[in-house]
């Protein structure tokens, strides 16, 4: 009787499929935060493919999301679509968060943004329409020298309370250089990937396939190892 | 189907209120809804999520009107409950705490905010176990977060550092979601409650006791787990892929120090019966102030010192 919880199903766990993913409470929340945060529009890009356990359920978040503010928009791609090439998606399902411009493909989820992702994914889609994001006079001066395109990989649990921070940090450094990628990588659905860069403790970050470090630093100690990065292709 | 949303709380102004709460676990968002219920203005500010650690709980048990809920399920309704009331800053970490004329000047990643009074609940962190092998391995084979990082052992057998109430729990969890975990403990007896106990025994948990863990150890990974067995003397090891350590916390108080406030020969922030620090204006709630190591406590602690707070700023 005791121990009836321990034998839950993981939250990410494939189900039966259906609409209405976001509960109406969060619904309603999420309506004043928009309406309080957002300025210009936002596109949300699923791209999706076959064989894809979890690109229904990308869509439909990302659909339900669109619907809760005028100025977010939602479309939805193949993975082997134009639009894919010009985004350089290669992975289904993958979630962009973009401008349509300046921002292209570049603040991105790799896998399903569910669990404690979902709060970045709303942080990011509020910064996106306000065209900017917040870090200190220090680290922007830092930000401003990289000059070559930089990619951020971030490997994550939807059950990790650290990742978000570090999806979030990379994702504010992509809004404010044109050169940077962030890019979180959902570690269960892409076992094989997380393998790749022994991935064991997420957030696990790897920039350009070269530096990588695990934890959820602040602002200081990240933008070093973006730099070190950034220096390393010179 | 539960995708488990968490939602954020982004605040972004810089502002001054009547109290500042640092850290938005169980103390402090309880703090909040009382602060601002009696009437304060205040801000609560965490450099990660709202939730503390309980986030981390895979289960919880114990808390008052909930048989069972997962850690995360119980902070996402103590932070949707205190957002009704008060401001929640999120990723925000604060640098420093200056004092100005009887004001506390607050410096965070995302703001500067002026606060009359300032309740600290900032909870404790892992401790280390430091042993050869233990930073060397981390990230490769060695972890404090069951929930973060339990999936990548699936199949494979780890060991649990640390048999109490947090070890438990936390090779339970492992258990049920396919790994095969051995708890080592350092004490000669079981050091989890007896409703942990049980369900350990009845999922055929190897619990070992007398266990002095003394090197995690392997070529690029986490190989091996060795211990001496405190009974005979003898050294042993274990074949394992992972390492958990859940032995113990130690708390977050160097912001407090720096203001004056005075901690226990372990660094837990010293309070009275209402969460009064030795600082005036300065109070305690929750793990840091190292009472229990319960969200409950940790929550009714909160409140108190909410309490209080308001009490000083209103009459004194």
């Amino acid at each position: 009787m005791i121990h009836k919880g321990f034998n839950m199903i993981p939250i990410w766990a494939p189900k039966v499929i259906e609409m209405g993913y976001i509960g109406d409470k969060d619904k309603e929340y999420l309506k004043e935060e928009f309406s309080k945060h957002l300025k210009e529009n936002v596109k949300l890009l699923v791209f999706t493919g076959d064989n894809c356990q979890y690109c229904n359920v990308a869509t439909a978040i990302a659909q339900e999301v669109a619907e809760l503010h005028d100025a977010i928009e939602f479309h939805e791609y193949r993975v082997d679509s134009d639009e894919a090439k010009i985004y350089g998606v290669d992975k289904a399902p993958t979630v962009i968060v973009t401008d349509g411009d300046k921002y292209g493909g570049r603040i991105r989820y790799v896998g399903l943004p569910s669990g404690y992702e979902f709060s970045s994914l709303i942080e990011d889609i509020i910064d996106v329409s306000r065209r900017t994001a917040e870090v200190s006079e220090e680290v922007k001066a830092q930000l401003d020298m990289i000059d070559k395109p930089v990619r951020i990989q971030i490997f994550v649990t939807p059950t990790c309370p650290y990742c978000p921070r570090a999806v979030r940090t990379a994702h504010r450094f992509a809004i404010l250089n044109e050169n940077i990628t962030g890019e979180m990588v959902e570690a269960i659905e892409f076992p094989e990937w997380a393998n790749k860069w022994n991935v064991m403790s997420v957030p696990h970050i790897v920039i350009n396939e070269d530096v990588q470090f695990i934890g959820a630093y602040p602002d200081e100690q990240y933008i070093k190892y973006v730099v070190d990065a950034w220096k390393k292709m010179k | 189907m539960d995708l488990g949303f968490v939602l954020p709380s982004a605040s972004r102004e810089s502002k001054d209120v009547d109290v500042a709460i640092i850290g938005a676990g169980p103390a402090g968002l309880s703090a909040g809804i009382y602060a601002v219920r009696a009437g304060l203005k205040a801000i609560i500010i965490d450099k990660g999520n709202a939730g503390g650690l309980a986030e981390e709980a895979p289960f919880v048990e114990n808390y008052l009107g909930f048989e069972g809920i997962k850690g995360e399920d119980l902070a996402k309704r103590f932070k949707e409950h205190a957002m009704k009331y008060v401001e929640i800053s999120e990723r925000n970490e604060v640098k420093e705490i200056i004092r100005d004329n009887g004001i506390f000047v607050i410096k965070a990643e995302k703001g500067e905010y002026r606060a009359k009074a300032i309740i600290f609940a900032t909870g404790t962190t892992h401790k280390k176990l430091n042993v050869p092998g233990e930073n060397e391995f981390y990230g490769k084979g060695v972890s404090y977060c069951v929930t973060c990082d339990g999936y990548f052992f699936r199949g494979k057998k780890v060991a649990v550092i640390g048999g109490g109430n947090s070890g438990a729990i936390a090779a339970i969890y492992l258990k049920d979601i396919g790994v095969d975990p051995v708890v080592l403990e350092f004490m000669p007896k079981y050091m989890c409650e007896k409703a942990y106990v049980d369900i350990i025994k009845e999922k055929g948990i190897e619990y070992i006791t007398n266990a002095m863990v003394t090197e995690i150890a392997g070529k690029d990974k986490v190989e091996k787990v060795i211990y001496k067995d405190r009974n005979t003397g003898e050294t042993k090891e274990i074949s394992v892929d992972g390492v958990f350590i859940y032995i113990g916390l130690i708390p977050i108080s160097d912001l407090a120090k720096k203001l004056g406030v005075e901690t226990d020969n372990r660094g837990y922030i010293k309070v009275s019966s209402k969460m009064r620090t030795n600082v005036p204006m300065v109070y305690a709630a929750g793990d840091v102030t190292g009472i229990a190591g319960q969200i409950i406590i940790a929550a009714g602690q909160g409140a108190m010192a909410a309490l209080t707070a308001y009490e000083d700023l209103t009459f004194s």
